[in-house]
């Protein structure tokens, strides 16, 4: 079996972060949490995940948020695919959060409960060597 | 002078009485009068001085006289009025003069005293001013808490409510996908029966969250102009892919030029969202959902029918009523908040719409809404 891919979590849900990170395990992810913002960016530095599940919000309101922004400067994160999960999001039409609204520097944006089915097909995809991220550093658009 | 639009910052002084009067027996006997019964009083010969007071101290009553040399009665009147209108302001009249009266009252005063008056005529009216005083503050102050009760329960359940049962469901969620075989039967079944009660709770508090904000006017603009076909294209694709939805099938035909509709984008979303979703959750095995529009002089029509199960008579009219589901053999599986309609109402009525439905039971339901046509379109999709 190849290496396995790095996910990273960084979430102030515990609960959240530990049943995610029990379904990725078993599905042979490598997972690292972190709780917090700082501490989220940081460890995405020197681990340089092949994904990165970030909640929106966490303790401030725009923690989440800012912390995705910070990182889309460094360069080695530009093109990481991001994943965004929110519960206090969950019921905006889609529109209103998807990346494509411009309004995210993320690839995917999913409410909270995810349905691990989905999720699973979704990393699959984001991680895939085919896949090709939405250009964050230069603050671009997919093009397709 | 100080500028008068200033606020007081402190607390109005709850029994001062302010009297302006450049007479100077006619202060000294209010003063008297009112402060043998426990009010205190402040007296000033002009205008002038006595606003500035007022601005300085709050006071539940004025007491004016309507004809001085300097600042007149109605100039007095007016910039009070202006300064804080829940002053109670009685002119003192001269001698048969109630054309004066009534005119002070069309300017805003609250009650008029003619010259010559009893002690006892005077306190009555102070006293009632007073009481019409402690009444606005008292309205004013219940309007608030109100506001801040409303505010409080939206962040309450929005955030506290919801966090802990969406890590719950979470839980559920992958336990359920992970373990599957590995758990026995029963914990399957009641894990299966706890993800749906979570569930409906999670589309309870949206639903409910959503009613919050459009009865506090936060969330239809009835300015901004949205083209349904987008919408409704989204909706569908969205909507396609749920369970519930897998045997039907959903025809779409909406006229290629249809104008835009009054409303802005996101409570157009929730109202055909909720619509589609009716129409597929009440919907047969091997049934058809359809939807089509029209336009009709100023008025957009969208339809949206299906073949299901159909509403009994006797229930149409409690159809938009809160919390109010059909309780049938049919429906008793089927998830639901009794929220839908209510807040598609809700919704159609703040965009000037409304909404008809008409059913048979046994064979279908059919829901139209009108909307007007917007003058511009402002939403693009």
């Amino acid at each position: 079996m190849s290496e396995s891919k790095k996910v990273l979590i960084i979430d102030d849900d515990r609960d959240f972060a530990h049943a995610i990170e029990a379904l990725l395990q078993s599905s042979g992810y490598q997972v690292r949490c972190a709780c917090n913002g700082r501490d989220g960016l940081h460890l995405a530095k020197t681990l340089r995940p092949d994904l990165i599940l970030l909640d929106i919000m966490m303790t401030e309101r725009t923690e989440g948020f800012f912390m995705l922004q910070e990182a889309r400067r460094v360069p080695e994160l530009s093109q990481t695919p991001v994943i965004v999960v929110s519960s206090i999001y969950a019921d905006q039409p889609i529109f209103r959060v998807s990346p494509e609204a411009g309004w995210l520097p993320a690839d995917l944006f999913l409410p909270k409960p995810v349905d691990p089915a989905r999720l699973l097909a979704e990393i699959r995809r984001l991680t895939d060597a085919a896949y090709s991220p939405i250009s964050h550093a230069a603050g671009g658009r997919r093009e397709s | 002078m100080a500028p008068l639009n200033s606020v007081k910052s402190n607390p109005p002084e709850e029994n001062l009485v302010v009297v302006i009067d450049d007479d100077e027996i006619m202060r000294l006997s209010c003063e008297q009068i009112l402060e043998k019964v426990g009010y205190r009083v402040e007296t000033f010969a002009n205008g002038h001085d006595g606003i500035r007071r007022l601005q300085e101290v709050g006071s539940p009553l004025l007491l004016v006289d309507i004809k001085m040399p300097e600042l007149d009665g109605f100039e007095v009147i007016d910039r009070v009025r202006k300064l804080d209108p829940s002053v109670a302001i009685v002119v003192i009249t001269g001698y048969a003069t109630i054309e004066t009266a009534v005119d002070a009252m069309k300017a805003g005063a609250y009650d008029f005293l003619p010259k010559p008056f009893t002690p006892g005529e005077l306190r009555m009216i102070v006293d009632r001013g007073f009481e019409r005083w402690r009444l606005i503050k008292e309205g004013q102050r219940l309007r608030h808490e109100k506001e801040e009760a409303e505010r409080k329960f939206i962040t309450l359940v929005s955030h506290q409510l919801k966090t802990p049962l969406v890590a719950v469901k979470q839980y559920l969620d992958v336990l359920l996908f992970s373990q599957q075989g590995q758990l026995p039967a029963r914990a399957v079944e009641w894990v299966t029966r706890s993800q749906v009660r979570l569930g409906e709770m999670l589309t309870l508090i949206q639903d409910w969250l959503a009613l919050a904000k459009i009865e506090r006017g936060r969330c239809c603009d009835r300015g901004m102009g949205t083209q349904i076909a987008p919408i409704v294209d989204d909706i569908v694709q969205d909507q396609r892919q749920l369970p519930a939805a897998s045997d039907l099938t959903i025809d779409v035909a909406l006229p290629p030029t249809l104008p835009p509709v009054c409303g802005d984008r996101v409570s157009i979303s929730m109202l055909v969202s909720n619509l589609i979703g009716n129409a597929i959750k009440y919907n047969r095995p091997g049934g058809s959902v359809s939807i089509r529009a029209f336009t009709g002089g100023k008025q957009v029509t969208l339809e949206v029918s299906d073949t299901g199960i159909g509403i009994p008579k006797d229930c149409l009219s409690h159809l938009f009523e809160e919390f109010y589901r059909v309780n049938t053999k049919e429906t008793r599986d089927i998830p639901g908040t009794g929220l839908g309609l209510v807040i598609c109402n809700r919704i159609v009525t703040e965009l000037g719409g409304s909404i008809e439905v008409s059913s048979t039971e046994g064979r279908g339901t059919t829901v139209l809404i009108h909307l007007p046509v917007a003058e511009t379109q402002t939403e693009s999709s």
